[in-house]
């Protein structure tokens, strides 16, 4: 009996879903940060807002890497639904405390992927997935950056303005990298 | 592509599983399982046999036999995998839920067996 469903697709039908649920999660992911854009663009913080904008588009891009990931190794992938994006915010320091929880949310979920390719040895998907766990660790320090400088600069006075402009500087280039 | 057929038309199918309600074939030339369930024999291809799959582990049947404001043994579920519909009753579901998981048990011990014996440089 030949072994048809490991010629049809090298995923497990465990790993495919996990890695749908990824999509959706890097679609709601750009799609949060579109919304923080706008709000920073209608309240002044220009920076701030192109950086949002950039994050969306890195966003799309990590979706994408995912989606054809899936259709590539013979699965099936599923464009998702993005609903209930929060579109206002109640001070400028809540979007970037907002940002830092999705990116941990988007890290814990690539660790729960992770290991679970680990448990079934889909080396292959492991290997696929160092990308995105190297890219995570771009992602948490550029957030927690951001968040930094309210306590270091402070939002009083001409604070938020300043915080604002450094925001657009942020950068990650340690030797770490 | 899911086509019912009303029996068994060649001798190139293999067992795969089956229980008192029904029974699972492989057909290798065409790549593709055989359902022999409620009353009819049913061709599902990869795609469909996931879907099915799918469709079938997510009804909550503790839910199902929980709710007491229907009678559950009338419960009428439709399960549509590609072009394909079974209309079953609650037990019905257990029934093609028990056979299903005996199915990926036998494919994925197949799996293993390709791994083991033929794929495995010495
Ligand atoms: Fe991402
Ligand atoms: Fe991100």
């Amino acid at each position: 009996m030949k072994d048809l469903i490991r010629i049809k697709s090298l995923l497990s039908t465990e790993v495919e879903d996990l890695l749908n649920q990824q999509v959706k999660k890097e679609a709601l992911s750009s799609s949060i940060y579109l919304a923080m854009a706008s709000w920073c663009n209608r309240n002044g913080f220009d920076y701030s807002s192109e950086y949002f904008f950039k994050q969306a588009e890195e966003e799309r891009h990590h979706q994408l890497k995912f989606y054809k990931y899936i259709l590539d190794m013979g699965g099936n992938a599923i464009s998702p639904e993005v609903t209930g994006i929060k579109q206002e915010y109640n001070s400028f320091r809540e979007v970037f405390e907002d940002a830092l929880e999705q990116e941990i949310s988007v890290t814990q979920s690539i660790k729960k992927i992770y290991a679970r390719c680990l448990n079934e040895q889909d080396y292959v998907t492991n290997e696929f997935l160092n990308w995105f766990l190297k890219e995570q660790r771009e992602e948490e320090y550029k957030a927690r950056r951001a968040l930094e400088l309210f306590e270091i600069i402070g939002e009083e006075g001409t604070g938020s303005w300043e915080i604002d402009k450094h925001v657009g500087k942020i950068k990650y280039d340690s030797e770490a990298n | 592509m899911v086509t019912t057929v009303t029996e068994r038309q060649t001798g190139t199918w293999e067992d795969v599983f089956s229980t008192q309600a029904g029974a699972v074939y492989q057909c290798d030339a065409e790549s593709c399982w055989y359902i022999n369930f409620a009353g009819k024999v049913a061709k599902f291809d990869y795609r469909c046999l996931q879907k099915l799959k799918k469709a079938v582990y997510h009804i909550d049947i503790e839910a199902k036999l929980l709710d007491s404001s229907k009678d559950p043994d009338v419960e009428i579920i439709f399960i549509c995998a590609c072009d394909h519909t079974y209309i079953l009753t609650l037990l019905q579901i257990i029934e093609l839920k028990e056979l299903l998981q005996g199915t990926f048990v036998m494919l994925q011990l197949n799996n293993i067996l390709h791994d083991k014996l033929y794929r495995t440089a010495v």
